[in-house]
């Protein structure tokens, strides 16, 4: 088994432990911090979701800009990886973040919180990255423009974070790579940690093996092309 | 010696996945008809569309004169001659009428000279004023030739002529009424550069470029014929924005898009009955403009339209600018708001009105560029561009708090 495929089991296990000891382990928040402390519960999904999130985002700028400055067919797939993953787990956060704001706030959405738009607005452009490029051929023009929108959308992912500490309406701030991640019980810690521990090795294996698919796309495409006489 | 007009340095050019040029390179002097020939697929049409500014560039530079047009880095000025273009395919709206296209063409450079002359040659007086729509495959070949060579002849000064088998669709009286104006043209100090397969236009060269073997062959010198007179004089220059605007009165292209958007929120609103007494002041600020909103998410009905026969990239070639609705969002904005103001809450506040007219052109225009930015993609009709107009919900929700 591939580096990449190894990790992405790896990884899966460990979002699903985490999920069992979400449910099963961790436990219960207070009434009276919480309108819904079983939908809390939900947190421990949400935010490792968001923090692969960022992860594949960073993936997407790194990807796009070599693409772009270097026309490096390695950077190419990491931004076909990365705009994939940055999909997956966009939607995983926006989705787990819908149920857990509906019973929560009773509102699924808040259209005064800027990092809640924002974070909607790049899973969107996750989403235009691989469906705008599912309907293109490939070929320099599709790469360049995709890769001018992967770099330019990245300015939401600081966007996104910086929010998290100035606009604090409803949303808590972050928890992860935070000071105040201390303040939380230590057996939720432990579980959100293998939460973000998982979350990130399944992120980094899905990208990894994503890469090693579009390049055995790209072999096949060479090989038809010279099956048809092209070069 | 005459001025070089145009100069390609070791210029690369990819399409699709190929490198379809690679190190080239090209001087055109100023009295110069340098004829591109090669077989199908060769590079011709790369060449010159990269000559015109049209394709970028992924190794070396493009000169105008002294001026870099393009080069690897993405940059672009423009030209700081006239610059004549036809493309492979005609590069007009079927909107535009025969005269209009071919006094802009000229307008686009600021000079203007008598089409009479020019559209007799080619049997078309009875047509000046029909729409392009009207005409048939040939005789709007024929304007789109004429598009391209009337800059020059209006030119005071030695102009740039790039052209892309003019000949193709034209019959043989057409062909040597071309050719006899390449002549003029050449004999007149312009620099023309023309892609081609056919015999009658190569016997106009001075110099035969094969592009598969990247070879140059200078021709026996040409005896320069006496140019005939054709008195040009300035006009004013001839923008984007207004025709752009004049397209959009002509085509009410608006009305289809972007006017029905705000039309049916409107409608939408009002069907609600009376609820903004019920909502606070940030609230009833966001249904107000909502409708000028909706009005610009559906972006500029042009960047469509300018796709008919690659009407966008013969603009973008001549004038580096394309046609866009300029004014037209803003006074869409302000008489949406307006109506809503007097619908929704029955009051007028000059302040609420205008930013409704400067969020539908801010918003108009931005989806607009989203719209341009994904032009050069093989399939940009199957481009999901939709999905990134909600980015724009972010300003429309801080001007509505903002104005609250």
């Amino acid at each position: 088994m591939k580096l990449g495929e190894t990790l992405l089991f790896l990884g899966f296990a460990g979002v699903g432990a985490t999920l069992l000891l979400a449910f099963l382990w961790v436990p219960s928040v207070s009434f009276n911090a919480f309108e819904s402390p079983a939908a809390q519960r939900i947190f421990y999904w949400h935010v490792p979701a968001a923090w692969a999130a960022f992860i594949a985002f960073g993936g997407l700028f790194v990807g796009s800009a070599g693409w772009l400055f270097k026309r490096s067919e390695t950077m190419w797939r990491l931004h076909v990886a990365a705009s994939e993953a940055g999909l997956a787990t966009g939607l995983m956060t926006v989705w787990s973040g819908c149920v857990w704001g509906a019973a929560e706030w009773g509102t699924p959405w808040d259209w005064t919180d800027v990092r809640l738009n924002t974070f909607g607005l790049l899973t969107l452009l996750a989403a235009y990255l691989v469906l705008g490029r599912g309907s293109q051929p490939d070929g320099v023009e599709s790469r360049d423009t995709f890769a001018a929108f992967g770099m330019y959308g990245f300015v939401l992912v600081p966007t996104t974070y910086i929010a998290t500490w100035i606009w604090t309406i409803r949303h808590p701030p972050p928890l992860i790579a935070s000071e105040d991640a201390g303040s939380i019980d230590l057996d939720m810690r432990l579980v959100l940690y293998l939460g973000a521990i998982s979350f990130t090795t399944f992120i980094i294996g899905h990208m990894l093996s994503s890469m090693r698919l579009t390049a055995l796309e790209q072999r096949l495409a060479a090989m038809q092309s010279t099956q048809d006489g092209g070069v | 010696m005459a001025k070089a007009l145009l100069r390609l340095e070791d210029v690369e050019v990819r399409r699709g996945m190929g490198v379809v040029l690679s190190g080239r390179s090209l001087t055109v002097l100023g009295g110069q008809t340098v004829v591109l020939s090669g077989a199908n697929g060769s590079g011709k049409t790369t060449l010159l569309e990269a000559a015109m500014g049209l394709l970028p560039l992924e190794k070396g530079c493009i000169h105008h004169g002294d001026v870099v047009v393009a080069d690897h880095e993405g940059r672009r000025r423009p030209s700081p001659f006239v610059v004549g273009v036809v493309l492979q395919k005609n590069g007009m709206l079927g909107s535009e009428t025969v005269a209009q296209h071919l006094q802009c063409s000229m307008a686009m450079a600021g000079f203007s000279t008598d089409i009479a002359p020019f559209l007799k040659a080619f049997n078309l007086t009875h047509r000046a004023n029909d729409l392009v729509a009207h005409l048939s495959q040939g005789q709007a070949r024929k304007i789109a030739v004429l598009a391209g060579l009337l800059p020059a002849f209006a030119s005071p000064s030695p102009s740039l002529v790039l052209l892309d088998e003019p000949d193709a669709g034209l019959d043989d009286a057409s062909v040597k009424t071309l050719g006899d104006w390449l002549e003029e043209l050449r004999s007149s100090g312009h620099g023309l550069v023309i892609a081609t397969h056919d015999d009658r236009i190569k016997q106009q060269a001075t110099h035969l470029v094969d592009i598969e073997h990247d070879t140059v062959t200078p021709l026996e010198n040409r005896e320069n014929r006496a140019p005939q007179q054709h008195p040009s004089k300035a006009v004013p220059t001839q923008s984007a924005g207004s025709f752009g605007v004049k397209m959009h009165l002509r085509t009410m292209m608006w009305l289809n898009t972007n006017a029905m958007a705000g039309l049916l929120t409107l409608g939408i609103l009002l069907s609600l009955g009376s609820f903004m007494n019920g909502l606070d002041r940030t609230q009833q600020l966001s249904f107000v403009l909502a409708p000028a909103l909706a009005a610009g998410l559906c972006g500029e009905p042009l960047v469509a339209a300018l796709r008919e026969e690659r009407a966008g990239e013969w603009w973008r070639a001549v004038s580096r600018k394309e046609p866009h609705g300029a004014w037209i969002p803003a006074v869409l904005g302000f008489i949406f708001t307006l109506m809503a103001s007097v619908s929704l809450q029955n009051q007028i506040e000059p302040v609420v009105l205008l930013v409704g007219g400067l969020l539908c052109f801010v918003v108009w225009h931005g989806v607009g560029w989203v719209q341009r930015s994904t032009q050069r993609l093989a399939r940009p009709q199957a481009v999901f561009v939709g999905l990134l107009t909600p980015v724009l919900i972010l300003p429309y929700a801080l001007i509505a708090g903002t104005l609250a």
